[in-house]
C-alpha cells in the first residue's frame, strides 16, 4: 500500500514541479480514458520517456508516437485484456515494471473462451489436444516448476482451460468437506482444520501440498510489518491455491492455512479461477479456489508457483 | 441492428407486410437453357421502377456461402454474383433504374463494428482451417475417405473491404456484366444502370439513400416512383420508411433459421465437422446424377411492403385529442428514432431495451403517454429535440429496475422449463432398463405352440443374471476406456480418479454458466455495471456524463445519417457499452453541432483501421509492417488476441469484443511515412472514385452521352431530366469508358468478350445542394398513397360480407380455382390436421400441417402452381385471415 501511494505521489509531485510538462502530457489523454487508466498510463509514459531521447517536449515526433503506442499497448493489455505478439508483450512488461495498478479488471480473451469450448466438445475423443493441457502432477514447494512438455514460447502461468479442468474435482471436494463438517459439528474454531482438510482431500483421491517458508524470507511483505518471527504456510491441491496462514511454528502456520482454506468452503459453492497476484515481486496469474462472495481485499502473495517453465523462472530470479 | 431479432419481431407482429415472391424459372429445351424474358409483365402482378442492390448482401453469400460448397476461385465467385443479380432482376424486373451499390469507405462511426467483425472473422477462419487440418489427419489415419484437398488458398472474407484488389476486380467484372446485359438482354434495354463501386465513399445502403434523397428533392422527380431495395439488413426497413416515398418495397432472402449446412471437410450434409467420419459419399440418385444439385431447397425471396407497414404503424401511432395536430409522417420518424435505442450499427443498445422483450412496444407505449407532456414530436427531418427525448428516457429509466428483475425471472423460468422438457424427452425415449430373455422373454399373444411349460427356470435365471452383468461390465469398461484415453497424458495422479459414469454426472451438474458479475437484477446493479464495464466508480459523475454525452451525440448522428446523410465522417462512439436510460439527465445542452467539412478515410487508410495484422497481406509491405513491428508507432491497434465480454450471452460471437479504438491522428502520422512506398496501381486503388451510369443504345440518354464523348467536354454536364424519367445529375467523361461498338474484354476466362457492345458508360454525380440544405421528410405533393391492404377495423359493422385478405400486390388478384374433388381433399386434410404434401407439375411442395395428394392435370401450367402455392400460404397464415379457403 505504502509503496503504491508513493509511486503515484512521486508522479504528481514531479508534475507539480514541471507545470509545462504536466500540461503537455495531459494532451495525450484519450477522451474515453478513466482517471484510473490515465493515471497509470501517464506514469508509464513518464517513466519511459527517458528511453526515447529524441522526444522533445511540446513537439510531435515519431518517437513520441512510438512511446504513446507502447503505452497504449500496455494499457490495453492491463485494462482491456488485449494480447500482442510475444516480442511486444515482453517489451511492455519490462517497461511497465513497478507500476502498480490496483484491482485491474479480470478479462477472458477470445482464445481462452474458444479453448474452453473446444475442450468440452472434444473431451474424450482425441489425444492431440491433451498435449496442451497442464500436467496436474503433485506439487510441493521444492518440485515446483517441473511442468515440462509444454510449448516453450507459451507464457508462464496456468492455461486458460485449467479452471474448467479442476472445477469438477473441487465440486467433489466441496461435498466431501460439507459432510465432514456436518459430522464434526459444524465449522468452528475448535477443530483440527488441517486434519479435516487433509482427510477430505484424500477421500477424493488427491493429496494436499504445503509450502512452508520462514516469514523473514518473504520479499513482498508490506514494509510496515514488525514481526519477523514465525512461518507462513501455503496450501495447494492439484496446483490450485487454497489458502495461506501464519503461525509461530510450522504446525500452527499449517493449521491457520487450513482454516483459511476451509473458510472458502463455507460459501454456496467454490470456483477455480485465474487471478492476478504477486509472486516474488511480480504480478503473475495463479489458479485460485474462491467462494461466491465478492472479494474486497487482494490476495496474499504466492509462496510457490507451479506453472512456470524453467526458462522463464531462470529469467525472473 | 440485431438483424434477425428485429426482423423476426417485425414480421411476426406485422405479418401482412410480407409477400412471397413469384419467380419465373428459365426452362430447358433439348438441353438448351432458354432465358426468361424479363421484358414481359412481372409475374408478381406489380411493376417496379427502380431496383437498388445493396451489393454486400450479395457478395458475401456468393463468395463464401454457408449452405453449399464454396466457389473454387475468384472467377467462379464473379459468375455466382452475376447469376444472383440475374435472379433478382428476373423477380423484380425494374423498368427504369438498376442501382448497384458496393460498400465504400464507411464513416468512422461504423469502424468499431467493422474492426470487431474483421478481427473475429480472421480468428474464426484460422480456427476453422486448423480444425479441418486436425480432423483430416485423424480421419485419414482411421482409414476414412475424404475428397482430395483442393489446392486453394483459404478465402479470407476480409478482402470484401474497399481498397483491396478483390474489390477492384469486382468493380471491373460488374462493368463487364452491365455492358453484357445491356447489350444482350431485352429486359435491360430501356433501363439506366448506376454502379457505385467500393471506391465511392459511403456504405452501400446509404449511398442508395443519398441517391433517392437527392433525386426526390429536385422538381423533376416522379413522386410515384415504385422503389424496390434488395438487402437483408433490418435497418433497410428504417431507411425505407425514412424516405417517405409511398411506394417502397424491400426484397430479401427468406429468413430460415437452422438451415442444414454441409460439413466443411467432406461436403456432405447431415453432420458437423467435428462429427465427420469420412465415410464415402452416398450416391445422389441411382447413377449419382444429382451429385451437383442442391440437397436443400433453393433460398426463396420475400417482399416486405413498407406501405403496409405504414398502415400498421398508422393504426398503432395515431393519437386522438393531442394538444397539437397529429401528423402521421412525423410520428413515423419518431418511431424510426426510437428503434435506434434498441439497436443500430453505430451504438451499443441500452441495457434495459431488448427487442425480444418487447422493447419497441414499450417505447411506443411510453411515447404515447409522454407526447401529451412534450407538446410535440421528438424529431424533425432527422434533427432531434433533446428536451423531449429526455422525457422519454426518464420514463424508460423509471421502469429500468423492474425490467431487469423481470428479465431475470423470465430467464429462470425459461431455464426451468427447458430442463423439465429435457427430462420429459429423456423419459420418453428411455427403453426399459431390463428385459427378461429366453423363455421368459415377452411374447406376442396368439402365437402357435404358446404358451409352453417353463424348463429349468433356475438355469435360465442364472443366464439372465450373467448376461446383464456382462452387459454392465462392458458399459463401464467402455466409459473407463474413454476416460482413460482422454486423460492419458494428464499425469499419473489422475488415473486413480477415473470413476467413469459417476464423474460424468458431476460434470454435467456444473455446466459452465457464463458468470455474470453485474447481476442487473440485484440491488446495486448500476454501481456494479459501471465498475465491471467501464472500470469506474458510480460516483465518478464526470465520466458518466462523458458516456451519456457521447451517446446523445450518437443518437443525433445516427438519425441525421438516415435522414440527411453523413453529418461527420469523424464522429464515433468511443466506448464499448451504453449508459442506462436513467442516466440521461440534463441532456439538452449536450449536443449542438457536428464538426463541418470532415473527410472520409482513403480506402487503404481504412484498411489499416479495420484489419487485424493477420489480414495484412492485403496491404503493401511497408504498411503491413506497421501492424507487426514492435517499433511501429501504431502497434497498439493490432492485438493478437482480445478479451470478449460475453455480457450475459453464451457464445463468443455474441459477446462484446473489447478492441482498442484507433487514434486517427497517430494513424495518419504513421501512414505519412509509408505513403511514398505505394505503387501507381496502389495509388489508384487508394483514390476516391465516382459513380458510373450505363445505358444501352436504345435508351434516349445514349445519344446525349455519346455526344459528350465526341465533344470531349471536360466539364461536368447536367443532362435533361426528361431523357431519363425525371432523374437528374451531372455527367463527367470516364477515363476508360465503355462505348458502343467498342469490344469489352472479359475479365473472367470462362466468359466471352463482348464484341458487339451497345452499352455506354459515363461518370455520374448526384444533384448537389448548398451546405446546410435540409432534406424534407414529407410525402411529396402529387404522390398517390397506395390503397389499403389491412382489414378496416369497422369492416364488420359496414356489413359488406366476409373480408377477403389481400395476399399479393394486386388487390384484384385472380383467386385459385380448384374443382370440387380438390376442395374436398383440401378440406379433409386441412381439418384433419395431418401433414399434406402436394405434388404439382413443377415440383414438390410441403406444408407444415401437410397429407393428401392433389393431382394436377399434366397440362396445367405454372400459373396454377402459383395459385396453389397461394392457397397454402393462406392456410399457413390462417391466423391472420378470418376466411380460410
Amino acid at each position: 500500500m505504502a509503496e503504491e501511494r508513493s509511486g503515484e505521489d512521486i508522479v504528481s509531485e514531479y508534475l507539480g514541479q514541471n507545470p509545462q510538462l504536466a500540461q503537455w502530457v495531459e494532451t495525450f489523454r484519450g477522451y474515453c480514458e478513466t482517471n484510473k487508466q490515465w493515471v497509470a498510463r501517464r506514469e508509464f509514459i513518464l517513466r519511459n520517456m527517458e528511453a526515447f531521447p529524441t522526444i522533445e517536449q511540446g513537439t510531435p515526433s515519431n518517437s513520441l508516437d512510438r512511446l504513446l503506442s507502447l503505452s497504449m499497448v500496455w494499457a490495453n493489455h492491463v485494462f482491456l485484456g488485449c494480447r500482442y505478439p510475444q516480442a511486444i508483450m515482453d517489451k511492455i512488461k519490462e517497461m511497465g515494471e513497478g507500476i502498480v495498478v490496483q484491482d485491474a479488471p479480470v478479462r477472458t480473451t477470445r482464445d481462452e473462451i474458444m479453448a474452453k469450448g473446444k475442450r468440452s466438445a472434444n473431451a474424450g475423443s482425441d489425444a492431440d489436444s491433451c498435449v496442451k493441457r497442464p500436467k496436474s502432477n503433485e506439487v510441493d514447494g521444492r518440485s515446483a516448476g517441473k511442468t515440462a512438455a509444454r510449448p516453450v514460447n507459451q507464457k508462464s502461468g496456468p492455461l486458460p482451460q485449467a479452471p474448467a479442468e479442476h472445477q469438477p474435482f473441487f465440486n467433489r471436494l466441496y461435498k466431501a468437506v460439507a459432510w465432514k463438517l456436518v459430522s464434526a459439528g459444524g465449522f468452528g474454531p475448535n477443530l483440527d482444520h488441517f486434519e479435516i482438510l487433509r482427510s477430505c482431500v484424500e477421500s477424493c483421491k488427491q493429496s494436499l501440498s504445503c509450502v512452508i517458508v520462514p516469514l523473514k524470507d518473504i520479499p513482498d511483505l508490506p514494509a510496515g510489518r514488525t514481526q519477523k518471527e514465525g512461518h507462513v504456510c501455503e496450501l495447494r491441491c492439484q496446483t490450485v491455491y487454497m489458502g495461506t496462514g501464519y503461525g509461530r511454528d510450522e504446525a500452527a502456520a499449517r493449521a491457520m492455512a487450513s482454516k483459511e482454506a476451509l473458510k472458502v468452503f463455507q460459501g454456496r459453492k467454490v470456483a477455480v479461477k485465474i487471478c492476478r497476484r504477486r509472486y516474488r515481486g511480480k504480478d503473475v496469474e495463479d489458479l485460485m479456489l474462491l467462494d461466491d462472495q465478492p472479494r474486497s481485499q487482494g490476495f496474499p502473495p504466492a509462496l510457490s508457483y507451479p506453472f512456470q517453465s524453467e526458462q522463464l523462472e531462470d529469467g525472473s530470479s | 441492428m440485431g438483424v434477425p431479432a428485429f426482423f423476426r419481431w417485425l414480421s411476426r407482429k406485422y405479418s401482412s407486410i410480407i409477400v412471397h415472391c413469384v419467380e419465373e424459372r428459365s426452362k430447358e429445351c433439348n438441353g438448351v437453357r432458354i432465358p426468361v424474358d424479363t421484358s414481359k409483365p412481372n409475374p408478381n402482378e406489380v411493376e417496379f421502377d427502380n431496383l437498388y442492390l445493396d451489393m454486400n448482401g450479395i457478395i458475401h453469400p456468393c463468395t463464401h456461402p454457408e449452405d453449399k460448397p464454396a466457389p473454387k476461385n475468384e472467377d467462379e465467385m464473379m459468375v455466382a454474383i452475376f447469376e444472383y443479380i440475374d435472379r433478382l432482376f428476373n423477380i423484380v424486373r425494374p423498368r427504369r433504374v438498376l442501382y448497384m451499390a458496393i460498400d465504400g469507405v464507411a464513416p468512422r462511426a461504423k469502424m468499431n463494428q467493422q474492426r470487431s467483425r474483421r478481427f473475429r472473422a480472421s480468428k474464426e477462419g484460422a480456427e476453422l482451417t486448423e480444425e479441418k487440418q486436425r480432423m483430416r489427419e485423424e480421419i485419414i489415419q482411421r482409414g476414412g475417405y475424404l475428397p482430395p484437398e483442393e489446392i486453394k488458398e483459404r478465402f479470407d472474407s476480409n478482402c470484401i473491404t474497399p481498397g483491396t484488389e478483390f474489390m477492384d476486380n469486382l468493380a471491373h467484372c460488374l462493368r463487364y456484366y452491365v455492358a453484357d446485359r445491356l447489350s444482350n438482354d431485352p429486359g435491360w434495354r430501356n433501363i439506366t444502370v448506376f454502379l457505385s463501386d467500393a471506391s465511392v465513399p459511403g456504405e452501400g445502403e446509404h449511398k442508395i439513400m443519398d441517391f433517392i434523397r437527392r433525386q426526390r428533392a429536385q422538381p423533376n422527380h416522379d413522386p410515384n416512383t415504385h422503389h424496390c431495395l434488395c438487402g437483408a439488413d433490418a435497418d433497410l426497413i428504417m431507411l425505407g420508411l425514412a424516405t417517405h416515398e409511398p411506394n417502397f418495397t424491400i426484397i430479401r432472402e427468406e429468413f430460415k433459421p437452422n438451415k442444414p449446412r454441409p460439413c466443411a471437410l467432406c461436403g456432405q450434409m447431415g453432420h458437423e465437422i467435428k462429427d465427420c467420419q469420412g465415410t464415402a459419399r452416398e450416391k445422389q440418385g441411382e447413377h449419382d446424377q444429382f451429385a451437383d444439385t442442391m440437397p436443400v431447397a433453393e433460398q426463396e425471396f420475400i417482399f416486405i411492403r413498407l406501405c403496409v407497414l405504414r398502415e400498421y404503424l398508422e393504426r398503432e401511432l395515431t393519437m386522438a385529442s393531442l394538444p397539437f395536430p397529429f401528423d402521421f409522417e412525423r410520428s413515423v420518424d419518431d418511431w424510426v428514432f426510437m428503434c435506434f435505442f434498441v439497436g443500430n450499427d453505430f451504438l451499443p443498445h441500452l441495457p434495459s431495451l431488448e427487442i425480444r422483450e418487447g422493447a419497441i412496444d414499450r417505447l411506443v407505449g411510453i411515447y404515447k403517454d409522454v407526447v401529451h407532456k412534450t407538446g410535440g414530436y421528438l424529431t424533425q427531418n432527422g434533427f432531434v429535440n433533446l428536451e423531449r427525448v429526455e422525457m422519454i428516457m426518464h420514463a424508460v429509466g423509471v421502469a429500468e429496475d423492474n425490467i431487469f428483475k423481470k428479465r431475470k425471472e423470465d430467464d429462470e423460468n425459461f431455464k426451468r422449463r427447458m430442463k423439465e422438457k429435457k427430462k420429459r424427452m429423456k423419459a420418453e425415449h428411455q427403453a426399459p432398463a431390463y428385459l427378461t430373455t429366453g423363455q421368459f422373454a415377452p411374447q406376442a399373444l396368439g402365437g402357435r405352440d404358446r404358451p409352453q411349460p417353463v424348463h429349468n427356470a433356475r438355469h435360465q435365471a442364472f443366464d439372465m443374471r450373467m448376461q446383464s452383468r456382462d452387459h454392465n461390465n462392458r458399459v463401464s469398461l467402455d466409459s473407463c476406456g474413454r476416460n482413460w484415453k482422454s486423460r492419458s497424458s494428464a499425469g499419473p495422479s489422475d488415473s486413480s480418479d477415473s470413476r467413469g459414469v459417476k464423474r460424468k454426472a458431476e460434470d454435467s451438474d456444473s455446466e459452465p454458466e457464463p458468470e455474470d458479475n453485474v447481476r442487473l437484477w440485484e440491488e446495486g446493479w448500476k454501481q456494479r455495471y459501471y465498475k465491471t464495464k467501464f472500470d469506474v466508480d458510480v460516483t465518478d459523475e464526470d465520466f458518466k456524463r462523458k458516456v451519456v454525452k457521447s451517446y446523445v451525440e450518437g443518437l443525433c448522428w445516427v438519425l441525421r445519417y438516415y435522414y440527411q446523410g453523413c453529418a461527420s465522417w469523424k464522429w464515433y462512439f468511443p466506448f464499448h457499452y451504453a449508459p442506462f436510460a436513467s442516466d440521461f439527465k440534463d441532456i439538452v445542452g449536450m449536443f449542438s453541432e457536428f464538426e463541418k467539412g470532415t473527410k472520409p478515410f482513403k480506402p487503404l487508410e481504412q484498411l489499416m483501421g479495420v484489419f487485424p495484422a493477420a489480414s495484412g497481406n492485403f496491404l503493401p509491405t511497408t504498411w503491413r509492417n506497421l501492424m507487426t513491428s514492435p517499433d511501429s508507432s501504431i502497434i497498439d491497434f493490432y492485438p493478437d488476441d482480445f478479451a470478449i465480454d460475453l455480457n450475459g450471452k453464451k457464445y463468443a460471437w455474441q459477446g462484446v469484443a473489447l478492441l482498442p479504438f484507433v487514434d486517427e491522428r497517430r494513424l495518419r502520422a504513421a501512414l505519412d511515412d509509408v505513403y511514398p512506398d505505394l505503387t501507381s496501381e496502389e495509388v489508384k486503388r487508394n483514390s476516391l472514385g465516382s459513380d458510373v451510369l450505363f445505358v444501352a443504345r436504345s435508351h434516349p440518354l445514349c445519344d446525349f452521352i455519346q455526344e459528350l464523348y465526341r465533344a470531349q467536354s471536360n466539364e461536368g454536364t447536367e443532362f435533361p431530366a426528361e431523357l431519363c424519367h425525371g432523374i437528374q445529375g451531372t455527367l463527367n467523361l470516364d477515363d476508360d469508358p465503355i462505348l458502343p461498338d467498342k469490344t469489352v474484354p472479359s475479365p473472367v476466362p470462362m466468359l466471352r468478350d463482348i464484341s458487339q457492345n451497345s452499352a455506354v458508360g459515363v461518370k455520374f454525380k448526384d444533384p448537389q445542394y448548398t451546405d446546410g440544405y435540409v432534406f424534407k421528410a414529407v410525402i411529396l405533393p402529387g404522390a398517390k398513397i397506395p390503397s389499403k391492404v389491412l382489414k378496416p377495423s369497422d369492416w364488420e359493422r359496414s356489413g359488406q360480407g366476409p373480408w377477403r385478405p389481400q395476399l399479393g400486390f394486386n388487390p384484384n388478384r385472380q383467386q385459385a380455382h380448384l374443382n370440387q374433388s380438390a376442395f374436398r381433399a383440401l378440406g379433409f386434410t386441412y381439418f384433419s390436421g395431418e401433414p399434406v404434401s402436394v405434388i404439382t407439375t413443377g415440383g414438390y411442395l410441403q406444408c407444415e400441417h401437410a397429407t393428401s395428394l392433389i393431382f394436377v392435370s399434366p397440362e396445367s401450367d405454372k400459373l396454377l402452381e402459383n395459385k396453389l402455392l397461394a392457397v397454402f400460404q393462406r392456410m399457413q397464415r390462417s391466423s391472420d385471415n378470418s376466411h380460410p379457403v
